[in-house]
């Protein structure tokens, strides 16, 4: 898809999103899904960054959220770290984490790199709960509960004043989607798809696999960890309920029906499901039910989301 | 030989840990054998694996509560077992036979059953209540050999996996159906020349993991009990075995579940058992970056 198209799609997506408030601006809750869209769409976009374009199978982009917002979260309770200055150390913290665990295993082929991804997932939870955890800061089973909100030159943007930390959210959302997007469009996008088509080929002229992936590994877990930083900020309390693998499916929900690799259907993904999600909230024990089949059904009925709808036959099989 | 008080009490613990490790190991080894066996065959990643270790569990559950444990475990396996092959068939043919046609088709399937995992670990939920259960024991009662005490129920899982296995191993050399298997292992291309049923081959590999992850999952679920969140845990268990041992690697799958039983069994002793995960997490990290085709993996 030309990046026109790409930037048009995403353009009306947050217009739309950013005309909202005249409308809903009164209805707390909806304003608060909202918020939660475009936290969302920027770390759906992150991981199809990652699945789509560079082809890492990684399973760990919701762990790099939670690591995010506990760094972030850690640092402004436990140290005093005023707000922005946090959250950006908590994006770099990711980030290095994210190296870490890049190193070893992107050189590997990609079920393990998917073992390897949800196994910092599933290690974090009893990371967070022990003892370690609690040393660290983290509240333990409890959580964090009395997280400060972001605050820059002494206004606050908290869940108290929601239309600013909207528009506020928004911008974050739009810059951190813009920057993928010029990644999508850069020489490293055209690597990935080199990388794509035929590795041996690609690597043959040159192009570096390894530095590559690593460096887009780096870069979305930093927008991540931002975004979780933040959303931390916003909603003021943690907890490893975060962990469990319902917001995992959610996530990876919002990436089928947007379409892997297709790029800004992520964002749009990310606004249905989770508004479909709110919707569905009525069913009490069988939401996270009902999200699992729709995870199984979305795979094998819509095989690229609903960019794939829109798109002609050809472009959606290249 | 003089022994005082505390060393006899530290070697009585360990003899408890070891053995503790031999019994977990064996249905580890069962589970291992099962997912390298679908992931060699088939090149189906299945994340929904531990889930259906807790199917296994809650058949066998079911069965008791509406037949009132007519014939002991003996009537639940002659029952569980068909139904988990049925399982197994009937998902492998709806789910991921349609996927194979398409590109990246094994990144789908692992979303694919990642989302059924889900499904399935909350409707456990939403159905048998988010409480633990448990199963009568297998066989009470104990032998005694001096001070050390072994449970029947102990060496019972024991027998019962490793008799699992031979069992497997079996099928997988005199069967028509474990040779075909064989052969799509080998050379799916030079298989399906010969005329062997590939789809079929891929169904069938898919139920018969199912129906070893299932009966594992009765076999531990009557030592500790059934608990509907845990799939998570076990596949990730059964991957990390399944890495350490080598993929593919029937062999190595077994050896690699003693290993990961016994390590599982001293890490739960000396620091609590929220560090297991934490240790299974170390070993697979090392595994990979020291020899990443696993203790016997081939290249």
């Amino acid at each position: 898809m030309s990046s026109k198209r790409m930037a048009t799609i995403m353009g009306v997506t947050y217009g739309i999103a950013a005309i909202m408030p005249f409308f809903v601006g009164d209805i707390r809750f909806i304003m608060h899904i909202l918020i939660m869209c475009l936290i969302w769409a920027v770390v759906a976009s992150c991981w199809d960054l990652i699945m789509g374009f560079a082809g890492i199978f990684s399973f760990g982009q919701v762990a790099f959220f939670v690591i995010g917002a506990y760094t972030s979260a850690i640092l402004s309770v436990q140290w005093n770290v005023p707000s922005v200055v946090a959250i950006l150390l908590a994006g770099v913290f990711t980030a290095g984490m994210g190296v870490i665990v890049g190193l070893p295993c992107l050189k590997l082929a990609g079920p393990y790199v998917a073992l390897v991804t949800f196994g910092v997932h599933m290690t974090l939870m009893p990371v967070l709960r022990g003892e370690i955890g609690i040393a660290l800061g983290s509240g333990g089973s409890q959580g964090i509960l009395t997280i400060p909100p972001v605050n820059i030159l002494g206004y606050t943007f908290s869940s108290a004043n929601q239309i600013p930390t909207f528009y506020f959210t928004l911008f974050l959302s739009v810059v951190c989607t813009v920057i993928i997007l010029a990644v999508i469009k850069s020489y490293w996008g055209t690597a990935f798809l080199a990388l794509k088509d035929s590795e041996e080929f690609a690597m043959s002229l040159g192009v570096s696999a390894f530095k590559y992936k690593l460096m887009v590994f780096a870069l979305t877990s930093f927008l991540t960890g931002v975004m979780g930083a933040f959303y931390g900020h916003y909603i003021g309390m943690l907890s490893t309920r975060m962990l469990e693998l319902d917001l995992f499916c959610t996530l990876m929900v919002m990436l089928v029906v947007g379409g892997i690799g297709r790029f800004p259907g992520a964002i749009l993904g990310a606004f249905i499901t989770v508004t479909a999600n709110e919707l569905l909230a009525p069913l009490g024990a069988y939401r996270a039910v009902t999200l699992g089949a729709l995870v199984v059904l979305l795979v094998l009925l819509l095989p690229n989301g609903v960019m794939g709808l829109w798109l002609k036959r050809s472009d959606a099989e290249a | 030989m003089n022994l005082s008080e505390d060393t006899i009490l530290l070697l009585l613990e360990l003899t408890d840990v070891i053995i503790s490790g031999l019994t977990n190991g064996s249905v580890y080894a069962l589970m291992a054998v099962g997912l390298t066996l679908v992931y060699g065959v088939t090149k189906a990643f299945n994340f929904a694996y531990g889930s259906f270790f807790n199917l296994g569990g809650y058949c066998a559950w079911l069965m008791i509560l509406a037949t009132g444990f007519v014939g002991g475990y003996f009537s639940i396996f002659i029952a569980v077992i068909p139904l988990m092959f049925a399982v197994g068939y009937g998902l492998e043919k709806a789910m991921v036979a349609p996927l194979r046609k398409r590109a990246d088709w094994e990144n789908k399937v692992m979303m694919l059953t990642l989302g059924l995992s889900l499904f399935m670990d909350n409707l456990y939920v939403a159905v048998f209540g988010g409480r633990v259960k448990s199963l009568p024991t297998i066989l009470d009662g104990a032998l005694t050999i001096g001070e050390v005490i072994l449970n029947y129920q102990d060496i019972m899982i024991f027998f019962m996996s490793i008799s699992g296995i031979l069992f497997f191993g079996w099928i997988l050399n005199n069967t028509r159906t474990g040779m075909a298997v064989q052969a799509v292992a080998q050379n799916p291309e030079g298989a399906k020349i010969v005329g062997i049923p590939e789809k079929h081959i891929f169904a069938s590999t898919f139920a018969i993991s199912t129906v070893m992850v299932g009966f594992s999952g009765i076999l531990l679920s009557q030592k500790y009990f059934i608990s509907p969140m845990s799939g998570g845990g076990i596949m990730i268990k059964s991957w990390v075995i399944t890495a350490f041992g080598g993929m593919g690697s029937i062999r190595g799958g077994l050896y690699a579940a003693f290993i990961i039983g016994m390590l599982e069994a001293f890490v739960g002793w000396q620091f609590g058992m929220s560090y297991t995960m934490i240790a299974l997490f170390v070993l697979l990290l090392t595994t990979l970056v020291v020899r990443p085709q696993g203790l016997m993996g081939k290249g």
